[in-house]
């Protein structure tokens, strides 16, 4: 096999020379060594470094003959079988394996690596050593985040506000939907339309609008009446200004009594006189006395409660006689079923909703000690109660029957009466009739009076006779428990763990009925502050008091 | 006194930071806004404001750095000014949400504003140790210094190893192309280079062939260049190729322990650089997230 070996030569700048040499053999040596065929005087090349074997389809085989191995086409390597064209380095020197050509089966050109060369390749060969030649950097990474971000940060959920079912594919899609935006879990009653924000949000970049809220709340009540009160400020209010959502749990009714203390101050000169309520900006220190609403009747006997001012001495007319005192005995009463000990609760007695006392019910609380009968010889008999003309016919009905039978067992009746009526008696004489039935009228009148103004009714009532003419009697109208404060909503229901006594403190002594037994603002201030209270139970406004209460304004018509 | 980046100007800044720090938190004690605090109450707007204004001015000492011919003060006051006005940015800006966190996009800005300052906090650290551990490990010679004695050293390396035997003029060879500084990202920071350990192993096995004459060689193992020259060393060296070897392993030796420097300075270089790579393009992505906070914030009022 003959190698040609052609040496690369240059003569100055630019002109090159060739010089040729013939190698017989297989193996084509590299080495130090002076019986290498391709000699190489540089200390970076071993005395044997490698060889190249001509294979005969025109590759060439390269193989490091040392540990060192053997650098081609710019790789480090071992054993490697290569095709013409292909590079081999070492040191200062390189080897281009080439075509066979002419009469020769392989072929290699061999050139010096000039200086400068020499140092690129080194360099381009070096590892970087700074984090700037690595394939990290702070650019491409910047404004890729920049992209993705605002891309599917901002863009994205913006686009929902424009096209129209876009927010449904991409809430069921991993990508961010307008919930990205959401600040917070909405309000739990608000929740089953809390993807649609723009139920709410109507206009980009527009705050929520009333009409947004009307829409649904349609029938809640306006505050008060801005052009009657001329207080601009009340026309402005939004419905946002006080409930916010996206507050999750924490609901959106803000209980800050700012809201209302800041409108509730000079209302007299700012409403010009229109409104007449006093300035009140906090519970436990610029609240005014509550103002209790009494029971009254006009000349008609309607009920026309009037409102005064809470004061120790006030009394109030329920139209009732009772006597706490004596119901409240501690050893007990004596009942027709025995020793009864009566508590408040046997008469008080909440209502469904917690908040106030039913109204007191004769037949279940009285009726078992106070007995409307009216006759001993028939003493299951009573006269119905609160049944004024009842009583009358009741008495009446009951004496003419007794008169007619006969049989009434009281000496002070006529024979007649007294008589029993056997069957197959004779009927009574017209005249007899008469006379038992005159008895009757008498024994229905007394029995009426005694009613009315001996034992039964007066006990508890005032009861005057019957104007002349008619046979009536007047009961005065009564009116116990009900709402004492009309314009706050106080409930028992949260103060159900504390004894009656401890608001109530004058029922056990009162011994007339005109006690004004409710407490006032000083009997609530023992535990409840106004919002900064430290050592009190911290109470804004709308714990008692209700904004949405004018009885003729609905929200969409004012505020 | 050396002017750091934490004294400068006699801690003008930290001053600065620890006012606005207290302001903002005696305001947001002082403020009761009847619900729970939040980014929409004019305090929350307020703080909101500052931090965006802060976070626009802190992006602004990327191009600070930049402009060398500027007369808005030093770049170190500039620097001094960035560390302390963006720590106190971490609390301006969780009064400002009032520590109300979510899985969505506010969070996500907060999210990426904490991590943008805390790679900050490294940063600083490594400013402040770093250049000494810097200037120690060079011990006043430069990196190309030692690059060319390293080069050096592979030259008379060569030439001793041809003077002893062509098998350990390959393994220096060999030893010598394998030599490489520097790599990529992990490479340089961990800076692993564990030639000290090999040279230490063949000092010993040099010692306790001196002392036991006759004793077994050690097992050869391919491709470790000490251990083949232990091994040579152990079989066949006459007295003249035994000093030669032991010189030989002298200047490598002596370059190991340069080429270990180089290495260290090269990951010092690089763990004060690492940051940047994760600082800069976060703060780029806060930017994004800044202003897509406040455009969805008020697009849906």
């Amino acid at each position: 096999m003959r190698w040609l070996i052609r040496r690369v030569l240059k003569k100055g700048k630019s002109s090159i020379s060739y010089e040729d040499d013939t190698h017989f053999g297989e193996v084509l040596t590299i080495g130090r060594a002076s019986d290498q065929a391709i000699f190489l005087p540089d200390l970076r090349a071993a005395l044997n470094h490698a060889s190249v074997t001509a294979t005969g389809n025109g590759q060439y085989r390269v193989e490091s003959l040392i540990v060192a191995g053997i650098r081609v086409n710019g790789e480090i390597t071992y054993a490697i079988t290569v095709g013409p064209g292909a590079i081999i380095e070492l040191g200062s020197t390189r080897l281009t394996l080439l075509d066979a050509r002419g009469d020769y089966d392989a072929a290699v050109e061999v050139s010096a690596i000039d200086k400068s060369e020499q140092a690129q390749m080194q360099s381009r060969r070096k590892k970087p050593t700074s984090l700037s030649q690595t394939w990290i950097s702070k650019r491409w990474p910047s404004w890729l985040l920049f992209l993705l971000i605002l891309a599917f940060g901002l863009l994205l959920p913006a686009a929902t506000h424009v096209v129209p079912g876009l927010n449904n594919v991409l809430r069921h899609s991993p990508l961010p939907s307008t919930m990205f935006w959401n600040p917070g879990e909405v309000d739990s009653a608000h929740r089953y339309f809390a993807a649609d924000c723009k139920r709410c949000h109507e206009n980009a970049f527009l705050m929520v609008r009333d009409s947004a809220c009307t829409t649904c709340h349609a029938r809640t009540k306006a505050h008060a009446d801005p052009a009657k009160f001329n207080i601009p400020a009340l026309g402005d209010a939004r419905c946002g200004t006080c409930h916010q959502d996206h507050n999750g749990e924490r609901g959106m009714v803000s209980t800050d009594q700012r809201l209302c203390a800041n409108c509730h101050a000079d209302l007299k000169d700012r409403s010009k006189g229109a409104s007449q309520l006093v300035d009140i900006s906090d519970f436990g220190t610029a609240h005014p006395e509550f103002h209790v609403s009494l029971p009254g009747w006009n000349a008609s006997d309607e009920f026309t409660p009037k409102s005064m001012p809470w004061s120790n001495a006030l009394k109030e007319n329920s139209g009732l006689k009772f006597n706490h005192l004596k119901h409240l005995k501690p050893d007990g009463l004596k009942t027709p079923d025995g020793l009864k000990i009566l508590t408040c609760a046997n008469c008080h007695q909440p209502d469904v909703s917690g908040a106030a006392m039913k109204p007191i019910a004769f037949e279940t609380m009285c009726h078992d000690c106070h007995t409307l009968g009216f006759d001993t010889l028939a003493p299951e008999r009573e006269v119905p109660h609160a049944k004024v003309e009842a009583v009358t016919y009741t008495l009446d009905e009951f004496y003419a029957k007794r008169a007619l039978e006969g049989g009434y067992a009281d000496a002070r009746a006529p024979t007649i009466v007294q008589e029993r009526r056997r069957p197959g008696s004779p009927p009574m004489s017209r005249q007899e009739q008469v006379e038992a039935l005159a008895w009757a009228r008498d024994r229905a009148r007394e029995a009426t009076r005694t009613l009315f103004t001996g034992k039964a009714c007066v006990t508890c009532h005032t009861v005057n006779p019957p104007p002349a003419g008619e046979n009536v009697w007047r009961v005065a109208p009564v009116r116990v428990s009900g709402i004492w404060y009309t314009k706050a909503h106080f409930t028992h229901a949260k103060h159900q763990t504390q004894a009656c006594v401890d608001c109530h403190e004058g029922a056990q002594k009162s011994e007339a009925s005109n006690d004004l037994l409710i407490p006032g603002i000083e009997n609530c201030r023992e535990c409840h502050g106004g919002a900064h209270a430290r050592e009190q139970v911290a109470t804004t406004c709308i714990a008692c008091h209700a904004y949405h209460r004018s009885t003729q304004l609905t929200l969409d018509q004012g505020q | 006194m050396h002017d750091s980046i934490l004294t400068h100007a006699k801690s003008r800044y930290l001053w600065i930071s620890l006012g606005l720090c207290v302001i903002s938190i005696a305001l947001y004690i002082w403020h009761d806004p009847g619900i729970a605090p939040n980014g929409g109450t004019w305090l929350g707007y307020t703080l909101g404001t500052v931090a965006a204004l802060l976070i626009v001015w802190l992006l602004l000492f990327g191009i600070r750095k930049r402009s060398y011919s500027t007369t808005m003060g030093s770049t170190l006051g500039w620097l001094s000014a960035h560390v302390y006005l963006g720590t106190a940015l971490i609390l301006i800006a969780l009064l400002h949400c009032g520590f109300q966190f979510g899985w969505n996009l506010h969070t996500l800005t907060l999210v990426l504003m904490l991590i943008v300052i805390f790679s900050g906090f490294f940063g600083v650290y490594t400013y402040l140790r770093y250049p000494t551990l810097m200037t120690r490990n060079r011990e006043s010679a430069t990196r190309d210094a030692m690059l060319d004695e390293i080069a050096e050293i592979d030259q008379n390396a060569l030439s001793l190893a041809d003077g002893i035997a062509p098998e350990i003029h390959a393994v220096v060879l060999r030893s010598i192309e394998n030599t490489r500084l520097g790599g990529g990202v992990w490479t340089q920071l961990r800076a692993r280079d564990g030639s000290d350990i090999a040279i230490a192993r063949i000092k010993v096995a040099i010692e306790k062939r001196e002392t036991q004459i006759g004793a077994p060689p050690p097992s050869m193992q391919a491709g470790q260049t000490i251990l083949a020259m232990v091994d040579f060393l152990a079989g066949r060296a006459d007295d003249k190729q035994s000093e030669a070897l032991r010189k030989l392993i002298d200047i490598l030796s002596r370059k190991r322990a340069l080429a270990t420097r180089v290495a260290r300075d090269i990951q010092y270089q690089a763990i004060m650089e690492i940051w940047l790579y994760i600082h800069v393009p976060l703060s780029i992505g806060l930017l994004a997230a800044l202003i897509g906070h406040i455009i969805s914030v008020f697009f849906y009022w």
